[in-house]
């Protein structure tokens, strides 16, 4: 009984989906009105979002209602990755995935006066054309909106860097030397956060609950690998990791006095980062020293020793 | 209201002749659970004619509307209060929000509505309030004048139920309670609402779905009528997956409850229907893809008292 009511719940459903293509005719009634909305906003949009094809968008969304089954078919939807480049569909359509991270980039404008909350999100979606009830796809505690903004940061550093080296390999920039180019990468990345810094602290502590760390980890990694790769670090052994805890603690304790600097254009933050970074320089030196120097010393123990030993008389063999 | 209900009818016969021709086609293919011949549908373990079921449900409703509050807390120890709660913090709704609710009956989500907006929009002037250190008092005093004046915001609902006695008896809980503004009260079947296409943010049915006689019509007409982007909130008993509870909780419902309909409202027949009903309703993960069928994307659902109620969610995208 069981098994049959299961087969024939299986194939109602697979009716349903026959039965939806009289369904289409209505539906394209209402997406064409979409299609019209859609591609006003997305055209507003195309030029800040650099990952989505903004042209094709009336085809994007003509097409949403009647395919709009195969997103349902996967297991139930993934959450956008936070440490790639978002979810980037092959196909000609927008995803689920897609028009998220739309709506919390548009949710970033709203920030400075909602702080970084749902209701920031629900006053993105608003300005997108859709209803406020989608906020309701996100953390009620805007997490995913953080997230997002930290990733998008991280993907622009990285098209900087990027930039550079290319200017450095074609010849047109000086090649910089490690300390320098750490400092500005820092400071580059830093001044992302300018726009958003009174409510910054709070994004900070929404960072820090326990949900978030494992991806707010993952981003503040992924960035410091990516600074030290483009530093030119070619290393393989204890140094690797070394480095890259070091400009993590420089990274963060930067952060963490830029949010309450009050300096005018926050020269105390760079002035701050510039002694970090020459300590950690140093750092390099002094443990050579420390090391070069303790050698040294066992080397001159043992040497006594074994003076002692034959003034003793301890050595002869007899 | 009174101009979208003047709207409606053209596509309402529209939305009939579409209805008929999938209510034929799914009774050709045998129907939800077990077999049942062409035009019939399930009441309970009974099988009756699609045309009588929503002619029995009303009944059913029209008796127990005067005792259907007192009935909900015996039945379940009062844990419904805590269901509705939860589904109103899952829908975390935004100032501004105009809600539907369907086969709303004797108010509760509604009322539940109008409390977390209030208590949210006084949370927000207080935070406002906080940030601004430099106010002078006139700022002040007129922003609590403004706070007077729209007290929820522009946040609106409309209940929505097929059962006249049911919005009786919510419009005397209404005043009784002291909810005056941002409530309005429709007389309507879910099948085919009489509201104009795109026009609500949210639409909730708590414990209503079941009784609907075509459940995907009312899927159809929830996606209808809400904005793009709008989210589709259900609330409904649902299975239960854990052996011991389940056994429990049929021995609960089929030995203790139409007892205590019989005593306490002195109906045995309705509350005998209103748990064979809560069998014959699709499972979690049925519902969700009948869900995802009428068009709604992200349908998740969130299982609450293992599996005794669930609530499900779907965006219109």
């Amino acid at each position: 009984m069981a098994t049959a009511v299961a087969a024939l719940g299986g194939l109602r459903r697979a009716s349903w989906r026959l039965l939806r293509c009289p369904a289409v005719v209505r539906c394209h009634l209402y997406s064409s009105q979409r299609t019209f909305r859609a591609s006003a906003v997305v055209s507003k949009i195309s030029d800040e979002q650099k990952h989505e094809p903004p042209s094709s968008s009336s085809q994007q969304h003509f097409e949403t209602y009647p395919t709009g089954d195969q997103p349902h078919q996967e297991p139930r939807a993934s959450r956008p990755s936070y440490t790639g480049h978002g979810g980037e569909e092959s196909e000609d359509y927008e995803s689920e995935e897609q028009l998220q991270l739309r709506i919390l980039t548009a949710a970033l404008e709203f920030v400075p006066d909602h702080s970084w909350t749902a209701d920031a999100v629900a006053e993105g979606a608003k300005s997108l054309g859709l209803s406020v009830a989608a906020a309701g796809m996100f953390n009620s505690d805007g997490s995913e909106l953080v997230l997002h903004f930290v990733s998008q940061c991280n993907s622009r550093l990285s098209e900087l860097l990027q930039q550079d080296q290319k200017l450095v390999q074609l010849g047109q920039a000086e090649k910089k030397k490690t300390d320098q180019f750490l400092r500005d990468a820092v400071e580059a990345r830093l001044k992302m956060l300018i726009p958003y810094i009174e409510s910054w602290p709070q994004a900070l502590s929404i960072l820090l609950l326990p949900h978030n760390i494992p991806s707010s980890l993952n981003l503040l990694t992924s960035m410091v690998d990516d600074m030290w790769h483009y530093a030119g670090d070619q290393s393989t052994d204890i140094n690797w990791y070394t480095r890259r805890a070091v400009l993590a603690g420089i990274y963060n304790t930067t952060e963490l006095v830029m949010v309450q600097d009050s300096s005018p254009d926050f020269e105390e933050t760079w002035h701050f980062l510039e002694n970090r970074i020459a300590d950690a320089m140093n750092m390099g030196h002094r443990a050579k020293q420390v090391q070069a120097t303790g050698e040294a010393l066992v080397q001159g123990l043992m040497g006594a020793a074994v003076t002692i030993k034959n003034l003793t008389g301890l050595n002869q063999r007899r | 209201m009174a101009a979208s209900i003047g709207a409606a009818p053209c596509r309402t016969l529209f939305r009939r002749s579409c209805g008929k021709r999938l209510s034929a086609a799914w009774g050709l293919l045998g129907g939800a659970r077990g077999l049942v011949a062409q035009g019939e549908t399930h009441l309970g373990f009974q099988t009756v004619p699609e045309a009588e079921k929503e002619q029995r449900v009303y009944q059913v409703f029209e008796s127990v509307a005067k005792k259907y509050d007192i009935m909900n807390d015996s039945m379940s120890f009062g844990i419904h209060r805590l269901w509705k709660d939860i589904l109103l913090h899952q829908m975390n709704p935004y100032p501004g929000t105009q809600l539907l609710d369907v086969a709303g009956g004797t108010g509760d989500i509604a009322f539940r509505f109008i409390n977390y907006v209030r208590s949210q929009r006084e949370y927000r002037l207080r935070q406002k309030l906080k940030s601004h250190q430099n106010l002078s008092w006139q700022e002040i005093s007129k922003s609590y004048q403004e706070e007077a004046l729209k007290p929820l915001g522009g946040s609106q609902v409309v209940i929505c139920d097929i059962n006249k006695e049911m919005v009786k008896v919510g419009k005397q809980k209404a005043q009784l309670l002291g909810y005056t503004e941002g409530l309005s009260w429709v007389v309507g079947n879910a099948e085919e609402l009489p509201f104009d296409d795109d026009k609500f943010d949210i639409y909730t049915i708590a414990f209503g779905i079941r009784n609907v006689t075509h459940i995907d019509q009312a899927l159809q007409e929830a996606y209808r009528v809400l904005q793009p982007g709008g989210r589709f909130l259900c609330l409904e008993f649902s299975q239960v997956n854990n052996p011991l509870i389940s056994r429990l909780y049929d021995l609960y419902s089929f030995q203790v409850i139409p007892v205590l309909g019989e005593i306490i409202a002195g109906d045995w027949k309705s509350y005998q229907y209103l748990v064979e009903s809560i069998r014959q309703f699709p499972a979690q993960e049925e519902f969700k893809a009948m869900i995802e069928d009428a068009g709604f994307l992200k349908v998740e659902y969130r299982n609450l008292t293992a599996g005794i109620v669930a609530i499900h969610s779907g965006f219109k995208l």
